[in-house]
């Protein structure tokens, strides 16, 4: 069944069935990926989705079912009539009705206009401009190009109609080298329209690699850090559940209540934006009308993120933080574009300031190594010495060790850098923290 | 646990639509075609502070077209089982080969499997559901005061599979599985402390019958909160390190179940490659991934190309006795395939993937390895991991943890990470416990994320790199 017949009969449906409102949040995507091995396409991906999720207000109360066929409108209400039932939390979740929306200005992307042939031609152009960066290069473990592109759209029984497309393309190279018997890879990657730049992506996956050739553990000690660019972004990215209304009110955020505190050295400002060309949108996961706002405004923690629930619960606006981890579950809040201001200073010129320390370039078990209720993170890391202001030799297999809290109050300088990671949209400047624990050989 | 074929029709799809779906699949030369076609239902319900904050129902279906020509491969997939978007994913599969050739038309062997459901998940309200949470979390808050928040959820689902291809593979697979989490926050003077469990199993209701206590899971991941809120800050360097079975498993599956596997193996990017037959861990280490266990997490009766799931000895004795291989893998590697083969959905291409991957039992005394240890760390829960199967450079969590004194249980620690490679860990294991238990995980690698099982018996590692924040203890 077509989709606006279907949403029609949804809504019909529930009305009968007693529902007070009904709501349904469909996402449908194109995407399309292929990895180069050895001059060869090693896989080839090609794939076109959709999906619908219903969501009821039934007695107050929500209830969500999603489904990828549009066949059984009585039996989807059914289902989300069931679970609305189950739900025993008095916490209102008002339904956004009729908004209107900013226009968001269409970017140019010639990767999305190229056909799958060229996109194959680019990136097979990355793994040969890989091999030729350096002779250490023994192959490429992983080199890959993906575009997707997709609609968003929310429509409820209270007049709500937020529609909107996205579209998004990357790459990614990682390169394996080989000195001795020691071996090592690397990877780097670009987002957007930048990921046409495959040439200046391989090179710096291979410098990455080749430095790593020589690396070894630092000794045991607290050192004063450079925190580089992405693996700062990836940091912040795993810890932006703490800035989230939903966890503070569940009890599993240490920033319930420190509204108007200071969480941060005077030096961090971090933003929510979700007009950053990164990934702009007019509108969140329930159908409000974004904003961009200062979350930290040097060092001061202005609001949490909150969605409709969260700001009735709390007495506030809703900040347009409304998130749809996937299309398939229930409304939760998290941030749309989110970064640490930039500073004044160059990398080079960060270097220079730490004089002697420890630059930390990638960090790793993000997933297990950090605990976003108590902000301790212990993890596995790589970067190099700096000694006398100067880049000195690559260091790997060590730990830093943190709480994010204690973390960001000890940030002394905010570099000019900012940079994104992958996945999230997250970014930071490479950032300066003095006292961290470091474990690497006695 | 009933795993035999069985004949039993399926109506996934019709039988002129796969046939087709393949011929089309293969007009480019591919040697090998392939559909997969899913229909699954899911039912979460989650619980803060023992209210029920959401319930949601999912049915995700597909169909998802593989082709392979030699080791070259192609991956198209659509959602929903409209025939002109099958057709349509079945020509953008074929896109991605240029050979030559027509493509053979399949004779189709049927197979059947399921796992035996006496209690199914669609024969059940929420309100059961809903009773095991409650239980699970009542459990958990009567642990201490100190525990100031307890979430849990629950997840259960049934996939519907076939699995048919050019070769005349036709099987369709009825896949149970739930699983429950319970997670408590405990804190004191600003400072917060957490412990989880989250048992999970291959099987519809009844296992919360007779196999998953909610309870008692509960007040485990209660107990951990409290105690690590009483820890000191674990501190860094290198010392010996006692790790416990269930998820201290994790230790093998990063440190070398990765490495074993042929999506690395089969490209040369395994410390592991051509190592069959060497020494590559201690004497004292064997291990095994069996996908056949009944009724565990990790199981599998067939895995996602048609191939029944069973046990693949690892190492024995410390040598290496074989990897984990599946049809593309198997073309790389000249080796036949493993029953390996799995994928998290039919958005992606199978590959090789560990099921329940474990340390087998050892003779050493579980309090020996204590006692004789000196100074060091007991890690008696590990959370997640990761590694780097190439370099074998692995990571992973302590969730509770206990400093060691000259062979004594000094204070519990928090905040420890342990690193190394796997090439060097496995060598450095001294001392193999007698019970072998296991945990459950979800594994993520380049076929999305799929239920596994980790677990070995209490082991001891004579030297690992500890991180931490803490000064000496």
């Amino acid at each position: 069944m077509e989709r606006n017949e279907f949403r029609n009969l949804l809504f019909e449906e529930a009305l009968k069935q007693g529902c007070e409102a009904a709501e349904t949040y469909y996402a449908s995507g194109e995407a399309f990926s292929c990895d180069i091995l050895e001059g060869e396409v090693n896989r080839y991906v090609s794939s076109k989705e959709g999906g619908l999720n219903l969501r009821v207000k039934f007695e107050g109360r929500d209830g969500y079912a999603y489904t990828e066929s549009m066949e059984d409108a009585a039996g989807l209400v059914q289902r989300a009539i069931d679970n609305a039932r189950s739900v025993e939390s008095e916490d209102a979740h008002p339904m956004q009705g009729r908004q209107s929306y900013v226009e968001i200005a269409k970017r140019e992307n010639p990767l999305l206009k190229m056909d799958n042939a060229e996109k194959i031609a680019l990136t097979k152009r990355m793994e040969t401009s890989a091999k030729e960066n350096s002779p250490l290069v023994q192959r490429v473990s992983g080199c890959m190009v993906q575009t997707e592109s997709g609609i968003v759209e929310l429509h409820n029984t209270l007049g709500l109609e937020a529609v909107r497309t996205y579209s998004d393309s990357a790459c990614f190279v990682g390169p394996v080298v080989k000195k001795g018997e020691r071996v090592k890879d690397a990877y780097a990657f670009r987002l957007g329209a930048d990921a046409l730049g495959v040439e200046s992506c391989a090179k710096e996956a291979v410098e990455k690699a080749v430095l790593a050739l020589d690396a070894e553990p630092c000794a045991t000690g607290v050192y004063d850090i450079i925190l580089e660019n992405i693996a700062c972004a990836d940091l912040l990215a795993a810890f932006s559940s703490m800035f989230s209304a939903e966890e503070a009110q569940k009890g599993k955020s240490l920033l319930a209540g420190k509204e108007g505190e200071r969480i941060a050295a005077d030096c961090i400002t971090i933003m929510d934006d979700p007009f950053h060309p990164l990934a702009p949108r007019a509108f969140d996961g329930e159908g409000t009308p974004v904003k961009c706002k200062k979350v930290v405004e040097n060092g001061k923690l202005n609001t949490l993120l909150h969605n409709c629930k969260t700001a009735l619960k709390a007495g506030v606006e809703t900040t347009g933080n409304a998130s749809r981890g996937s299309a398939a579950g229930s409304i939760g809040v998290g941030p749309t574009v989110f970064y640490i201001q930039k500073g004044e200073k160059s990398f080079e010129q960060l270097v220079k300031e730490l004089n002697n320390g420890l630059l930390i370039t990638e960090i790793s078990g993000l997933h297990a190594g950090l605990n976003p209720v108590s902000g301790d993170f212990s993890l596995m890391a790589s970067g190099r010495l700096v000694e006398n202001g100067e880049l000195s030799k690559a260091v790997d297999q060590i730990t830093v060790a943190g709480n994010f809290l204690t973390f960001m109050k000890s940030v002394k300088t905010v570099g000019s850098d900012l940079k994104a990671t992958l996945g999230m949209a997250v970014l930071c400047p490479s950032i300066l923290v003095g006292g961290i624990s470091v474990a690497g050989k006695n | 646990m009933a795993a035999m074929p069985s004949e039993r029709e399926d109506k996934l799809l019709k039988e002129s639509i796969i046939q087709n779906a393949l011929a089309i699949a293969q007009k480019t030369g591919a040697d090998f075609a392939e559909l997969f076609v899913e229909d699954t239902t899911t039912n979460n319900i989650s619980m803060n502070d023992g209210k029920v904050e959401d319930a949601s129902t999912s049915r995700t279906n597909g169909v998802g077209v593989r082709v392979l020509l030699g080791t070259k491969s192609a991956y198209a997939y659509t959602s929903g089982t409209n025939e002109a978007d099958i057709y349509r994913a079945a020509e953008a599969a074929a896109a991605g080969i240029t050979g030559v050739g027509e493509g053979k038309s399949a004779v189709f062997t049927k197979r059947s499997y399921n796992v035996e459901q006496k209690i199914p998940f669609a024969s059940i309200g929420n309100d059961e559901r809903i009773e095991l949470l409650r239980a699970g979390t009542a459990a958990c808050k009567a642990v201490s005061d100190e525990i100031t928040q307890v979430s849990a959820r629950y997840m259960d689902k049934v996939r519907r599979i076939l699995i048919c291809n050019s070769e005349g593979v036709y099987v369709t697979d009825e896949r149970p599985r739930t699983r429950s989490f319970v997670q408590a926050v405990a804190m004191k003077d600003g400072e917060a402390q957490t412990g989880y469990e989250s048992p999970g199993c291959c099987g519809s209701f009844e296992v919360y019958r007779n196999k998953i206590d909610l309870e008692k899971a509960g007040v485990t991941a209660g107990k951990t909160a409290v105690t690590m809120l009483h820890g000191k800050e674990c501190p860094a360097g290198n010392v010996p390190v006692v790790i416990d079975g269930g998820f201290g498993g994790v230790i093998f599956h990063e440190a070398c179940g990765h490495s074993l596997e042929a999506t690395s193996v089969g490209l040369g990017n395994s410390e592991f490659c051509g190592k069959l037959g060497q020494q590559i861990a201690s004497p004292c280490v064997s291990a095994c991934d069996n996908g056949a266990m009944p009724g565990e997490w990790g199981t599998i009766l067939v895995d996602d190309e048609g191939t029944e799931g069973r046990n693949n000895l690892l190492i024995e004795n410390g040598i290496l006795k074989g990897y984990l291989i599946d049809l593309l893998g198997s073309r790389r590697m000249g080796m036949p395939v493993s029953g390996n083969s799995r994928r998290q959905d039919y958005t992606y291409a199978p590959t090789s993937r560990m099921t329940n991957t474990f340390i087998m039992e050892g003779k050493d005394d579980e309090e020996e390895m204590l006692r004789t240890m000196g100074t060091g760390l007991y890690a008696a829960r590990l959370g997640g991991g990761s590694v780097n199967p190439l370099t074998g450079e692995f990571n992973f969590a302590v969730i509770e943890g206990y400093w060691v004194k000259d062979g004594k249980i000094y204070c519990p620690v928090r905040g420890a990470m342990l690193i190394g490679t796997g090439s060097q860990i496995l060598r450095r294991i001294d001392r193999v416990g007698p019970r072998m238990w296991m945990a459950q995980g979800m594994c993520g690698s380049l076929s999305g994320s799929v239920p596994t099982n980790v677990g070995q018996p209490r082991i001891r590692v004579t030297e690992l790199t500890v991180g931490g924040k803490g000064g000496a203890l």
